[in-house]
């Protein structure tokens, strides 16, 4: 019996028994419910149906239904700005924050680790936190601007629909900033001081310095951050919820905040798993595109995106 | 980092993996005592999760334990918001309690739903259907059966600050149009006249279904009805004597204002009362204004019973028991309730307490929101319309248009 196993063969064993754990986590938790959604949503399911088991089979119909639905698509817009409007202002502000900490300066430490808390908070505590800060009576904002004198600024900024996906963005742009910072500051440190000196003494100015030197070699990280932060941004679901719950009338009805009511509020369980599974194409598509990304590196370690 | 994680999928499952630890355990108990005759375990769930109620709570399940032979009630509580959702959950992971008490409006989803226990026979041998206010009784039918019991009910009327009005020189207004004027007249500085809840959530709904009834319509008659209660509405607005911030309070937030003194009248419940009593200034309570017809919204709670229950005959033991007055009304004095039954109006709180006897002589004007299956798309497109009218995005006719053709949808679905 020893010769029925090579060492070689007795490796790949032990190193798919070490796979077993992740892969049974994968698969109790990922595929099981995401195979169970793509289920339901080729079958009639509302709260009557699931108790009484007589689910039909429906095909397209559930897909058909969301994709004729007008909400939908002006969910799908209302996402796409506010994934978009997060993301440009937490890149550059993250990015300008990175190029300040990544040089010492007395307390850099202690401020660093104090941005992070944006970052760390639940995002139900910085929507809840935003919502007071915006609003119209008791809000700091308007309180602030009336103290300086410019009180004609002060707004309703979430109760009127023309400002309300703003004001929202503007909290997820708190939230999302140290976490740019921090990926982009690591990239930073990632590049040889000495391409900087070299620069300095050909006569390079900063500006030169950072145009051919910084933002090359940061472009991998930037593609990693801004992927990240696709994902991340665009199923957005608690500081929304807790802010504004889509409202006033459906002006910050995000794409997740739709699916969760045709799920939770009208309990359309067919059409929610469709939506749902529409939901995930951005995400998916930015994860496949990541992870290539990734593996591309790996294949080409030293210096290749310059 | 990229794992899409979907919600519902991840709910279901760790709800299912709950379920099978709870089976798992109840299994291990039961095997220990598997005696046939031993006391009954009824599961129980509710949303009465704050502070005040748990006395009250804890002392009327006492009462069962005691006044119903071998009942023991194991009760969990969720958040009011959470309730419905999670009985849905349990339908997927057949994780259901025998009993629970639900808001009175969640009869249209549970109503559609082979959620509920059939209780048409039982009520009928029970025989005191007509003991309960015709609202709260009516609306535990669906399609012709019984599907709960009232627990209590209450509805909406107009809470005046009295020296206020006084001041102004005004009455407590009776008609639409006494609304708007005493409204307008009681607005100034940063005072509202009048302050209700218009929030995009079932809640403001509740607030809105009044106007609408009162116009005259209802919600398949939308598009002219819901016209003229919006553009009532948005004229209180127009005039300055409604907030439009209103879009974004819950009717906590308004009973807050009216607390602060910062409108001088505001339509909210009778669960009000107990927090408005430590106020330093006095005020009443009215009837909703009327137009056309005079009108209010049903709120409550009904008590339902689950139809794959295995104790339901000890289930309804438990609801007949917990309708006795002795039990009864102990209880809705402990929680601030009204009573649904006609027949208990000149026992407990409510029969001296003026503001309490205001809301319980209403309640026979109250009508149940009993529309279905598909109420809450239709109530969501009224909830939308009236925000798009109060922030201005939408004239009156237009936004009860829209709303119209998604009501119909909706409620033609059945």
């Amino acid at each position: 019996m020893k010769q029925s196993l090579s060492p070689g063969a007795r490796r790949r064993r032990a190193g798919y028994l070490f796979c077993l754990p992740g892969l049974a986590f994968l698969a109790l938790f990922l595929a099981y419910p995401l195979l169970y959604n793509v289920w339901t949503s080729v079958h009639d399911v509302d709260l009557g149906q699931l108790l009484g088991g007589d689910e039909r089979f429906n095909g397209a119909e559930n897909y058909r239904a969301v994709l004729d639905d007008p909400a939908f698509w002006h969910s799908v817009r209302l996402s796409l700005v506010f994934t978009l409007g997060s993301l440009l202002f937490q890149f550059l502000i993250g990015f300008a924050l990175a190029l300040l900490f990544a040089r010492p300066f007395p307390f850099n430490g202690l401020l660093r680790s104090l941005l992070l808390v944006a970052w760390l908070l639940p995002p139900v505590v910085s929507g809840t936190l935003f919502r007071w800060l915006l609003d119209a009576e008791s809000g700091a904002y308007n309180a602030l601007f009336e103290a300086v004198g410019l009180g004609t600024l002060s707004h309703d900024w979430l109760t009127d629909p023309s400002t309300s996906m703003a004001g929202v963005i503007f909290a997820n742009i708190w939230v999302g900033v140290p976490f740019n910072m921090l990926l982009l500051l690591v990239g930073l440190h990632t590049i040889d001081p000495q391409l900087h000196e070299a620069a300095a003494i050909d006569g390079a100015s900063a500006w030169q310095r950072f145009r051919h030197i910084t933002l090359p070699l940061m472009r991998p990280v930037a593609v990693t951050v801004l992927l990240l932060g696709l994902v991340y941004t665009f199923k957005v679901f608690d500081i929304v919820f807790v802010m504004t719950g889509g409202g006033p009338v459906d002006a910050t009805r995000v794409l997740s905040l739709y699916v969760y009511e045709v799920f939770f509020t009208f309990f359309r369980f067919g059409q929610g798993a469709a939506a749902g599974l529409l939901l995930l194409v951005v995400p998916l598509l930015a994860g496949v595109f990541y992870v290539r990304r990734l593996r591309r590196e790996e294949e080409a370690p030293a210096g290749g995106a310059v | 980092m990229s794992y899409p994680v979907d919600r519902r999928g991840f709910l279901r499952t760790s709800g299912a993996a709950a379920a099978a630890a709870a089976l798992g355990l109840g299994g291990a108990l039961t095997s220990c005592s598997s005696d046939t005759s031993g006391p009954v375990t009824l599961t129980w769930w509710d949303y009465f999760t704050l502070d005040n109620f748990q006395p009250g709570m804890r002392r009327l399940i006492r009462d069962i334990e005691a006044g119903v032979p071998d009942v023991k009630i194991e009760r969990r509580s969720f958040p009011f918001a959470e309730l419905e959702r999670q009985i849905t959950l349990g339908a997927i992971s057949g994780d259901l309690p025998d009993i629970a008490i639900v808001d009175n409006v969640a009869m249209n989803t549970l109503g559609g739903s082979k959620l509920l226990a059939d209780l048409t026979d039982r009520a009928e041998e029970w025989g005191q259907a007509d003991r309960y206010y015709k609202g709260p009784w009516d609306g535990c039918q669906v399609g012709g059966k019984t599907l709960g019991i009232p627990n209590n009910s209450n509805c909406l009327a107009l809470y005046c600050n009295t020296a206020m009005l006084k001041s102004a020189g005004v009455e407590p207004p009776t008609t639409w149009d006494e609304l708007a004027s005493t409204a307008q007249r009681l607005t100034s500085g940063d005072r509202y006249g009048l302050a209700l809840s218009a929030i995009k959530t079932e809640e403001g709904v509740f607030q809105f279904l009044p106007f609408l009834w009162q116009a005259g319509g209802d919600l398949d008659t939308f598009a002219t009805y819901g016209a003229t209660a919006l553009s009532f509405l948005d004229d209180l607005i127009a005039k300055g004597s409604l907030s439009e911030q209103c879009v974004g309070w819950t009717q906590q937030d308004v009973n807050t204002r009216f607390l602060n003194q910062r409108a001088a009248m505001q339509i909210n419940g009778p669960w009000q009362i107990p927090t408005l009593k430590k106020a330093d200034f006095d005020w009443n309570v009215v009837a909703l204004p009327r137009d056309k017809a005079a009108a209010t919204c049903l709120g409550g709670e009904n008590w339902v019973l689950m139809a794959n229950s295995k104790h339901q005959d000890k289930a309804w033991e438990v609801l007949e028991y917990t309708q006795r007055p002795s039990v009864l009304v102990p209880y809705l004095v402990a929680f601030g309730e009204l009573p649904a039954r006609k027949d208990l109006a000149d026992q407990g709180s409510w029969a001296s307490d003026p503001a309490l006897r205001l809301f319980l002589s209403q309640l026979p004007l109250a009508r149940p929101r009993q529309y279905g299956a598909h109420y809450a798309e239709a109530s969501q497109a009224v909830a939308e319309a009236e925000q798009a009218v109060l922030t201005g995005t939408a004239s009156p006719s237009a936004a009860a248009k829209t709303a119209a053709a998604k009501i119909d949808k909706a409620l033609g679905e059945q």
